[in-house]
């Protein structure tokens, strides 16, 4: 009610045009529910502004952002950006430089985790996006599992064998060791890139697709499917959160977000079955992470940009987004704050958030190329499917798919 | 004259039929106005379809056929443009997902179509002259749920329903294998079980075919038993007096007055399912068509070129190919059924 | 004698048993989201998902006022449908009779037109549609959204062939005769002749109206404009979508369809009636 009541004057109040502190946000769910409490935290400073917002889902939001900036008109003055798209928007030439003298970004990148302030930058040098929340990456373990095998989780971790060793261990006892094989492909391709590589192209445009990386991660992701280590389940399916409950499943490989979901809603009865650690094999990786820009077209530039810092570099609203979604801060002076040492009851006590932070400042920067969004989609869930459900030959999977894709991306 | 509506009078004359002689029995202030007024007139009538046309479609249409001589990612702006000439459609032809996409279109077009208006005449017929007036509303209005109910739900249900080990299918087809009589005809069940309807490139595309025949076949009844309104009943009564039982009334009376429906729900059909993309998008959760493309559409390939790879340009190309081939495939049947099927329009 | 009564009730099985299981299979999902509607998100997600009625409509119900002005954006819906119907039920036999009466130079080659205007693939027409909408200066209206489908091809298709197949020439010669004006001849002669025709546009379009959602995602902007697809779909997330109060808005949308449908049916199945009257 009060919620209606909310949109029903922001309408109103649009209705006045633009006065001097308006200003709209266009992103996606769950930001709605941060933004209602920490607008109000901002007036206290900024008597006033009006700050709106638009929420759509997350595919729908980049929809209409990509005909927003095709046809130059119908943006918001901050627009949320995703990590998947951060690539290609950012280079686009519909967004704010805020590297420029109007804003002086580069100023605050000390303040920010380093990969996640790099995915922000053009291939320019330049700022176009400041990251608002990140991803570290994590692995969540059943704890009644290892107990089950007799093992502990460093061993575990060790490497990728001690990984599997342990699924063959879980086999026995008729647990599953990860709920889908392809999430450690996945996991490979992105986080063992060598330094000054892409993902999925070298500095130079070539493709790296047919190279050792990808097919180590294909053989991996190969024998745990053969060998019957994974449940062979999709994330966000019914079937998936059941594994949460029934503890059907014994790690799962994914970002610092996930935590909150699987307390309040997934699996809310098994608190204290779990446990998180890094991910196998000492590599350090990210899962997801959105980004705040400026549309050059919106109208209120100077208002958004002020409410970008309080945003992603203000540490009230940081750890707010913490506590109302989830929303694992970017801004490392954060990870002081008391509400990282925490012991967290879901995972039997443990710190968790320590091991987050300890994640976040250690994650590779890697450079978003042209293509990145075509190659993920053709490698990850074009060929990999068929190899892992269909026993289609790695290096001949491979090959089809670098073929496709040099096709397409020139 | 309502009687004259009604009877299934020879129509033979009704499209050769010159409007001129007409012209006296209207007072017209001038000949010559009259004469201008006269041929303007049917485009007056069929001028709400030409203003809107201009106005929303006309441009679209313009721009479409412009990019797709252009490279393009959208979020560069118009300006972002290159011409490249032919090179989008000199790709789409050597694009090994473009060939699957229009197999995996022709597939599903032809097995989730013909089974929508082989069960829907029937079950027209039966709902417009079997079943009390009450029973029918109620009737038809469930038969049409399927086609109302919002995608949302549509793909939470039948990821539901297809689940490899909870999923009601495969529990149903679990327990037909354990009744007694008929058990032995789904003896093979257990072998096979979990069948992952969703995650198996051959049964990808049988999955979405039941889903669309079972969202679209409500449709196609509804327009069938607007057509089995239009035969009066005095034919059927002469047709029975002729000695003939329902089947024959069915089959010599009812299908060959509603000829012009038939016609016009499978052409519907043709454009509609050659352009097939929410059903393979939801089952295939987006995933560039599912295990080995096996349900990947042109529409839904199309859609990936251009919103998901930002390839604006290429995927203008491929929309245009398919547009060609619908074109193709309705022009064939405009000329052979348009005749019957338009009444000689044509 | 026996033998036949016998085969009429077998017949009759027959035919209710193959009505019943048909409706049993397309009423099954409307049930099912009326159930999801009154169950928390960790039952709907749980594996296999229930399928019986919980006790959480309230709750849901509660929730789904909190994230979205649920009676408004329903209101905005319905204004959008009955507006956008209202105009093609009435344009599309207005199209439909100048297709059927009249022959005329270039009316194959706009019929054509009009039948290849469905065979474009739409995903692709949006940015050109979002850029037409802003010259014209109707972003953000409602009117963007109902008025381009008050002329279009399925249903001035349907509605000539409905002519095509009820009306004979004979009646618009004898009309004609009497001294009346073409447009006379089809609002009191042909319009009453074609409800059922009629009837099956407005259902189709008022279905379409109210499920579409692309257009109003990059037209509508001010919150209490959005209609009901699209509030229902923003508040849809990846991980925190309250799905109990979504579907249970999900079931709540769907009720004025069948209402809708009940309306037009009726408004269909009157010919048939008048038919059998006359016949």
């Amino acid at each position: 009610m009060r919620k209606t009541l909310a949109l029903g004057i922001a309408a109103s109040l649009m209705a006045f045009s633009a006065q001097a502190g308006d200003i709209r946000l266009d992103g996606f769910p769950d930001f709605n529910s941060h933004l209602d409490k920490i607008i109000p935290v901002y007036q206290e400073d900024h008597a006033d502004a009006n700050i709106t917002y638009q929420m759509n889902n997350h595919g729908d939001h980049h929809k209409r952002l990509t005909t927003n900036l095709a046809t130059g008109s119908g943006a918001g003055d901050i627009a949320i950006v995703d990590v998947g798209f951060i690539g290609t928007f950012i280079n686009s030439g519909g967004f704010e430089n805020l590297s420029g003298a109007d804003y002086g970004a580069d100023a605050l990148a000390d303040q920010f985790v380093g990969y996640a302030w790099a995915q922000g930058k053009g291939a320019d040098g330049n700022q176009y996006g400041i990251p608002v929340d990140i991803g570290p990456g994590v692995m969540y373990y059943r704890r009644d599992a290892l107990k089950a095998v007799g093992t502990d989780i460093d061993s575990v971790i060790k490497d990728w064998d001690s990984y599997i060793a342990y699924g063959r261990e879980l086999k026995k006892r008729n647990i599953y060791l990860i709920a889908d094989a392809a999430d450690v492909a996945g996991l490979i391709i992105r986080t063992t890139v060598k330094e000054g590589e892409g993902f999925y192209f070298d500095k130079d445009g070539n493709s790296l697709i047919t190279s050792q990386r990808f097919v180590t991660a294909f053989n991996l992701a190969k024998t745990i499917r053969d060998e019957g280590l994974d449940a062979e389940i999709g994330s966000w399916t019914n079937e998936w959160y059941d594994a949460f409950k029934s503890g059907s499943v014994a790690t799962q490989l994914s970002g610092a977000w996930l935590l909150g979901h699987l307390q309040n809603w997934m699996a809310p009865d098994t608190a204290g079955l779990w446990g998180v650690s890094n991910l196998p094999n000492g590599i350090y990786g990210s899962w997801g992470g959105s980004f705040l820009a400026i549309p050059k077209q919106a109208k209120n530039k100077k208002e958004a940009w002020e409410f970008i810092k309080f945003m992603s570099a203000d540490p009230r609203a940081q750890i707010a987004g913490l506590k109302n979604i989830g929303a694992f801060p970017v801004l490392t002076q954060t990870y002081t704050d008391s509400a990282f040492d925490e012991p967290i009851d879901f995972l039997a006590g443990q710190q968790g958030r320590q091991l987050f932070a300890h994640v976040a400042q250690r994650v590779p920067a890697v450079a978003p190329m042209k293509g990145d969004l075509i190659a993920e989609d053709v490698v990850l869930n074009g060929v990999l499917r068929e190899v892992l459900n269909e026993g289609k030959p790695v290096e001949q999977a491979l090959k089809e798919a670098e073929r496709l894709i040099k096709r397409r991306v020139k | 004259m309502s009687d004259q509506a009604l009877s299934p009078a020879p129509r033979s004359a009704e499209t050769s039929h010159p409007p001129l002689p007409e012209t006296h029995f209207i007072r017209p202030p001038k000949k010559r106005g009259r004469r201008l007024f006269n041929s303007l007139q049917p485009w007056l009538f069929i001028s709400p379809f030409i203003i809107i046309f201009c106005l929303f479609t006309l441009f679209p249409l313009t721009f479409s056929v412009y990019l797709s001589f252009q490279e393009w990612n959208p979020v560069t702006g118009l300006s972002g443009m290159n011409y490249v000439g032919v090179q989008n459609y000199v790709e789409a032809y050597d694009d090994p997902w473009l060939w699957k996409s229009l197999y995996n279109t022709f597939w599903l077009a032809i097995v989730s179509g013909v089974p929508q208006h082989l069960i829907a005449v029937p079950v027209a017929y039966l709902l417009v002259y079997a079943v009390r007036s009450s029973l029918r509303h109620v009737l038809t209005a469930t038969m049409f749920i399927p086609f109302i109910t919002s995608t949302v739900a549509v793909a939470l249900i039948f990821y539901s329903i297809y689940s490899a080990n909870t999923g009601i299918l495969n529990q149903m087809l679990l327990g037909a294998s354990k009744l007694p009589l008929i058990g032995a005809l789904f003896a093979w069940v257990p072998d096979v079980m979990p069948i992952k309807w969703l995650t198996k490139s051959d049964l990808i595309k049988p999955a979405i075919a039941a889903v669309v025949i079972w969202k679209y076949t409500g449709f196609n009844i509804v327009i069938y038993s607007a057509g089995f309104v239009t035969v009066p009943q005095d034919v059927y009564d002469a047709a029975k007096v002729d000695g003939c039982n329902r089947l024959q009334q069915f089959w010599h009376v009812a299908l060959p007055m509603i000829r012009p429906f038939i016609f016009f729900a499978m052409t519907l059909t043709i454009i509609g399912n050659l352009q097939l993309f929410e059903e393979p998008f939801i089952l295939t959760s987006g995933d560039t068509g599912g295990v080995g493309q096996a349900g990947l559409t042109t529409s839904y390939y199309l859609y990936l070129v251009g919103w998901e790879w930002l390839e604006m340009g290429a995927a203008a190309a491929i929309s245009w190919i398919l547009f060609l081939i619908i074109a193709i495939a309705t022009s064939i049947h405009f000329y052979f059924n348009g005749r019957k099927g338009m009444e000689g329009n044509r | 004698m026996s033998t036949k009564s016998l085969s009429l009730s077998a017949t009759a099985t027959a035919k209710y048993g193959f009505l019943i299981v048909s409706v049993l299979i397309t009423i099954f999902p409307f049930v099912w989201v009326a159930m999801m509607g009154s169950h928390t998100r960790a039952e709907i997600f749980s594996a296999p998902p229930p399928f019986y009625f919980g006790d959480d409509i309230l709750n849901n119900y509660q929730r789904l006022l909190e994230i979205m002005p649920f009676w408004l954006v329903l209101w905005n819906s319905l204004t959008v449908a009955t507006l956008g119907t209202i105009g093609a039920v009435f344009f599309c036999s207005l199209c439909a009779y100048g297709f059927f009466a009249f022959e005329f130079r270039g009316k194959n080659i706009v019929f054509g037109l009009m039948v290849a205007s469905m065979m474009v693939p739409p995903v692709l027409m949006l940015i050109p549609f979002f850029l037409t909408v802003k010259f014209l200066g109707l972003l953000d209206t409602h009117f963007a959204i109902w008025f381009p489908g008050v002329a279009n091809a399925f249903g001035i298709f349907l509605v000539r062939q409905y002519m095509v197949s009820s009306i004979s020439k004979e009646l618009l010669d004898a009309a004609k005769i009497d001294g009346c004006s073409h447009f006379r001849i089809f609002w009191s002669v042909v319009m009453p002749l074609i409800k059922p025709a009629m009837a099956t546009v407005g259902i189709v379009m008022f279905i379409g109206l109210w499920n579409n959602f692309l257009s109003p995602l990059i037209v509508l902007s001010s919150p209490d404009k959005y209609v009901l697809t699209l509030a229902l779909r923003s508040v849809q997330s990846f991980a925190n979508t309250p799905w109990g109060a979504v579907m249970l808005g999900t079931f709540l949308s769907m009720l004025p369809l069948l209402i809708a449908f009940l309306f037009f049916s009726r408004q269909m199945m009157a010919g048939l009636t008048a038919g059998a009257v006359k016949g």
